[in-house]
């Protein structure tokens, strides 16, 4: 009999991080963007930050704690109200923003300095590849992208990037790696683009391109390996913990239950792409809301929340079936209910995608490369 | 080697096959992991006062966007 994977069984009472929304307005309509209310200007009031904020020194205590300011375009909030946001958190607390980068000028960076906000910027490779991000009115967005992402290589703040692949096959993925070399960020994700909130394309792919996708990523990686790169990193944490025997370490004992702090003071858990749909059986997805119960007390009975208790049901059954688990902790919320319209299945076209295609493609890489005896 | 299409564990076996296959491919992957480590090495990722957007390794889960591998925000 195999053994069973040990982690990720219920929720854990303490998040590492918050993702807060500070406004639902974006100023790019990408193609593929999940996010429903984009084009409305609904912004968080102070309150909501407050209120977060006095729940998250608790949660500070107990270790690094991190809150990631999403959107919509979070800089779309503008720096007063931003700034005015984020004032309710103390010095214990890492503030990260996730940007388009199209709005970053010289007053960003600085108050980016001002206040240490790590940035990630989201920008999918070289010009031509950047077919899907585009302003409102239609137009490409990669030159305004380009032109933010100087300007903080112009400051020197460091920054990371996330890259949205939507045909991953053999021959993209060395030119990725080789663009993002040249860009200068310290960390890259690769996201290969997933249905998921209103973007209901279609998300499958061959497997055999997929994972040759990985499998020439790592190799592009290897030949200059100055990025930390998630994907690898991950992938080679998780074969290094399989050769020691000690894998079932690895994951998490239980979820991180990620809060997303919506503009208005909902909390949707687990899954951030959730936020803001609503569904006849499940509702609108939200736990709670910080302007009336503290986060922590809403965190504390997470898993009342139905849909919730059948995504439970859902990691259980991943644990038990799929001989991945150990490397991926279960499909994502949001990919089995915008794949499936329910939580409780497992396999999604992003687990083939991402985990296990990835975990493949590495595994590939190594078995063509293997030492050669002298 | 294909994708493992065989997904639920048969009871007749003691290491089911990602296991397996990661075991298979020992000698390239402890190369490969090697490597990873100096390189991590180099990007000084071992501490996380030093500003970067890169943080400490052994905050792994901890970075978020970018490092959260379990349903992290994208």
């Amino acid at each position: 009999m195999i053994r069973e994977w040990s982690g990720m069984r219920g929720i854990a009472a303490v998040p590492t991080y918050v993702v807060m929304q500070p406004t639902t307005l974006c100023n790019l309509d990408c193609s593929y963007c999940y996010l429903p209310f984009r084009a409305a200007d609904k912004r968080m009031p102070v309150e909501v930050a407050a209120a977060v904020a006095s729940s998250v020194g608790a949660f500070a205590r107990a270790g690094r704690f991190s809150v990631v300011w999403h959107g919509g375009e979070p800089l779309a909030a503008g720096r007063e109200h931003l700034g005015a946001l984020l004032a309710p958190f103390g010095g214990s607390v890492e503030h990260h923003v996730q940007t388009n980068a199209t709005l970053i000028d010289d007053a960003w960076c600085e108050f980016f300095a001002e206040h240490d906000v790590r940035v990630s910027v989201s920008v999918d490779g070289p010009e031509a590849r950047n077919g899907e991000r585009v302003t409102r009115g239609g137009k490409p967005a990669y030159d305004r992208i380009a032109r933010g992402i100087e300007a903080l290589r112009r400051h020197g703040i460091p920054f990371s990037a996330l890259c949205v692949v939507g045909d991953p096959r053999p021959g993209v993925a060395a030119e990725l790696y080789s663009y993002f070399l040249e860009l200068g960020c310290e960390v890259l994700g690769i996201n290969v683009e997933e249905r998921e909130g209103v973007n209901t394309r279609d998300n499958r792919h061959a497997a055999a391109d997929v994972t040759a996708f990985w499998a020439e990523l790592v190799g592009a990686w290897r030949r200059d390996p100055r990025i930390h790169l998630r994907e690898v990193e991950w992938s080679l944490r998780y074969a290094g913990a399989v050769l020691d025997g000690t894998a079932d370490d690895l994951l998490p004992r239980r979820l991180d239950p990620i809060p997303t702090v919506a503009h208005d003071g909902s909390v949707v858990l687990l899954s951030p792409e959730l936020a803001g749909f609503h569904d006849p059986r499940y509702g609108d997805f939200t736990s709670g809301n910080v302007l009336t119960t503290p986060l922590g007390e809403i965190l504390a009975t997470a898993a009342d929340t139905p849909w919730i208790a059948e995504f439970l049901r859902g990691v259980q059954a991943c644990r038990e079936a799929c001989p991945y688990f150990g490397f991926c902790g279960g499909a994502h919320a949001a990919n089995r209910y915008f794949e499936h319209g329910r939580f409780d299945m497992t396999e999604t076209d992003h687990c083939r995608n991402s985990k296990i295609r990835l975990l493949e493609g590495v595994l590939d890489h190594a078995r063509d490369h293997q030492p050669t005896a002298v | 080697m294909p994708e493992i299409t065989n997904r639920r564990p048969s009871d007749a076996v003691e290491v089911d096959p990602v296991t397996a296959r990661v075991h298979d491919t020992k000698a390239g992957l402890a190369a490969l992991i090697e490597e990873a480590e100096v390189a991590r090495g180099k990007r000084a990722e071992s501490t996380s006062e030093d500003g970067s957007a890169v943080c400490a390794w052994n905050h792994f889960e901890n970075i978020p966007t970018f490092y959260n591998w379990n349903n992290r925000p994208r």
